[in-house]
């Protein structure tokens, strides 16, 4: 009896890790398929790959059409400079938003929240269209900006406005005491009270544009040099046989945004957190 | 807030803010721009016959929205979007209990198992659409594995008839979900105070009432959350499908997200295919909207 008793939290440890690993059985399809030659992933596909080949790898990445470093080079072009602008921009308008009156600020709380609920299908050909007005279809530039209108910014600025509410007044009006302006109060005060807001919106932002699919599918266009998530979807498909190309392909477009949630993911799973509860 | 700082305020934006006023109107501007002007385009667009293959459009009053009405691929995308969005909530919503209960402890491992289970919620559409196609199609790792085993004799195509693709397509997108609604759960399991448990022990309660009357009751906010966001992420899924079945075999597939792309971009009808987007605007703001009202008033009565 107490011989069981000692047993059970083992045994529950490992029913879970079984249950877990049926759950992500694909992506551990997907790692150790990437090492295997094609004849060896259909002879035994959930076996480990030993030895393990990197031929699927240096294939991949010797393509002639570079798509893995040109996609992930796209890809890192445009999260970065959609977030880098994205931060400054949601802080600030959640910084003047969070001071003023609050019927103004519900107003354009709500317009905000109505874009978190519009799909993408929705805006997409007129967004499209304006670009064209400007001059920045087909263009990075124009994929980025289309970035920074949309539901990111609403996201941000719910993130932002409800840690810039617990900013004490007393802190602000201080500063302004001493002389400070708005713009240097927002960026040397109340920017640093609230980093955690800061690395939920970088985190979030970044792996949602990474994996961003019909903006930059269709905004960019197939001639112009696509992002990681574009370019794979548009050449992949010629591969549906060899198994080993494929998963070769896929395990590299993979590894950027699992080794960054891997490294990050105590602040990730926080930030999920702290959105659902309040 | 003190009353001078309020009646100050009253008067405009004060020189000191208007570094700062600026960069907030940029921000709102691109929004107004981006989302905002699209929004109202679109619904423009939707009483035209727009088509860039012509120069020309012209108002055509509420002929796309009648075509709507009585077009049969529609009906049939929104009751497929409708039945996959149910569906997959459900079951991401139900395994995300399971798997939150399941985990909620602080050792190591299940910590790692934790990080573990989010993983699929880590990478895009396409490279999951793409995995579970070589576990799924029809010489694909799956029927391989079965066909091994004795379990079957003929390779099943799990993506080649209606109901198996339309099958497969909500295990695969519940599969994606589960990470996030896990993630929600757990931290609402966590927000029930420990004395409520023991209280319930010295009461003397079973597992099953432990659950029906102590922890589903005090997650219920967790669950208005994980099922509005849910039901909206099915609403507006596009990559998953596109790689997965394309929305064949014989368009079985096809959401209403999928129909409309199509619609702009294949079929050149820019006019229709923003009053399809707007009836997919509505259809996911009253499902939104009643939903989260819904469960909001259950939080309370609970």
């Amino acid at each position: 009896m107490t011989a069981i008793r000692r047993l059970r939290p083992r045994i529950r440890v490992l029913v879970a890790a079984a249950v877990i690993l049926v759950f992500v059985a694909p992506i551990y399809l997907m790692i150790v398929n990437a090492f295997k030659a094609q004849p060896d992933i259909l002879r035994s596909p959930a076996s480990l790959p030993i030895p393990p080949t990197i031929d699927n790898l240096s294939t991949a990445l010797g393509r002639p059409d570079n798509l893995i470093q040109l996609g992930l080079r796209n890809s890192l072009i445009t999260v970065v400079c959609s977030v880098v602008l994205l931060i400054p921009l949601a802080a600030a308008f959640s910084f003047y938003l969070s001071r003023r009156r609050t019927r103004a600020r519900a107003l354009v709380l709500t317009a905000l929240a109505a874009g978190l609920m519009v799909p993408p299908q929705v805006i997409l050909l007129p967004t499209i269209k304006i670009l064209t007005w400007v001059g920045l279809d087909h263009s990075y530039p124009g994929l980025i900006l289309s970035n920074l209108g949309s539901g990111y910014l609403s996201f941000a600025v719910f993130v932002y406005v409800g840690f810039m509410r617990s900013v004490p007044e007393e802190v602000i009006q201080a500063a302004r005491l001493d002389g400070a302006g708005g713009v240097r109060i927002w960026w040397q005060i109340v920017m640093p009270l609230v980093r955690p807001a800061t690395a939920t919106v970088a985190i979030f932002s970044s792996l949602w544009i990474w994996n961003d699919f019909l903006n930059p599918l269709f905004i960019l266009g197939p001639l112009q040099g696509q992002t990681i998530t574009t370019g794979l979807y548009l050449t992949i498909g010629q591969y549906s046989v060899d198994y080993g190309q494929l998963f070769g392909i896929m395990f590299l477009a993979a590894i950027v945004p699992v080794l960054g949630y891997l490294a990050v993911q105590k602040q990730f799973i926080a930030g999920l957190t702290a959105g659902s509860t309040k | 807030m003190t009353r001078t700082s309020r009646a100050r305020r009253r008067g405009g934006v004060r020189r000191e803010n208007r570094g700062l006023f600026a960069i907030a109107a940029v921000a709102f501007g691109l929004y107004v721009c981006f989302l905002v002007l699209p929004l109202l385009l679109s619904l423009r667009s939707s009483f035209t016959n727009e088509n860039p293959l012509r120069a020309t459009s012209s108002f055509v009053g509420l002929d796309n929205y009648r075509e709507a009405v009585g077009d049969t691929q529609l009906r049939a995308s929104l009751v497929f979007t409708l039945i996959l969005a149910v569906g997959v909530t459900v079951a991401a919503n139900a395994v995300g209990v399971l798997f939150a209960m399941m985990l909620n402890r602080t050792t190591l491992s299940y910590r790692v198992m934790r990080t573990v289970a989010f993983l699929p919620q880590v990478l895009s559409g396409v490279i999951v659409g793409f995995v579970w196609q070589t576990i799924l199609t029809q010489d694909g790792l799956l029927n391989h594995v079965l066909q091994r085993l004795g379990l079957i004799d003929e390779p099943f195509a799990w993506l080649g008839s209606p109901n198996a693709a339309l099958f497969s397509i909500g295990v695969v997108v519940a599969w994606i979900l589960t990470g996030f609604t896990t993630v929600v759960y757990l931290a609402a399991l966590q927000n029930i105070p420990l004395e409520l448990h023991d209280m319930a022990a010295l009461d003397g309660v079973n597992r099953r009432q432990r659950f029906t009357r102590v922890i589903w009751p005090m997650i219920a906010p967790g669950t208005t959350i994980s099922v509005t966001i849910s039901l909206i992420t099915v609403l507006k899924l596009y990559d998953v499908i596109a790689v997965l079945t394309g929305g064949g075999p014989a368009n079985s597939t096809q959401s209403t997200a999928l129909y409309i792309v199509q619609l702009a971009f294949t079929s050149d009808r820019f006019g229709y295919a923003s009053s399809v987007a707007m009836v997919l605007l509505l259809l996911s703001a009253v499902i939104a909207l009643s939903v989260t009202n819904v469960l909001r008033r259950r939080e309370v009565n609970l």
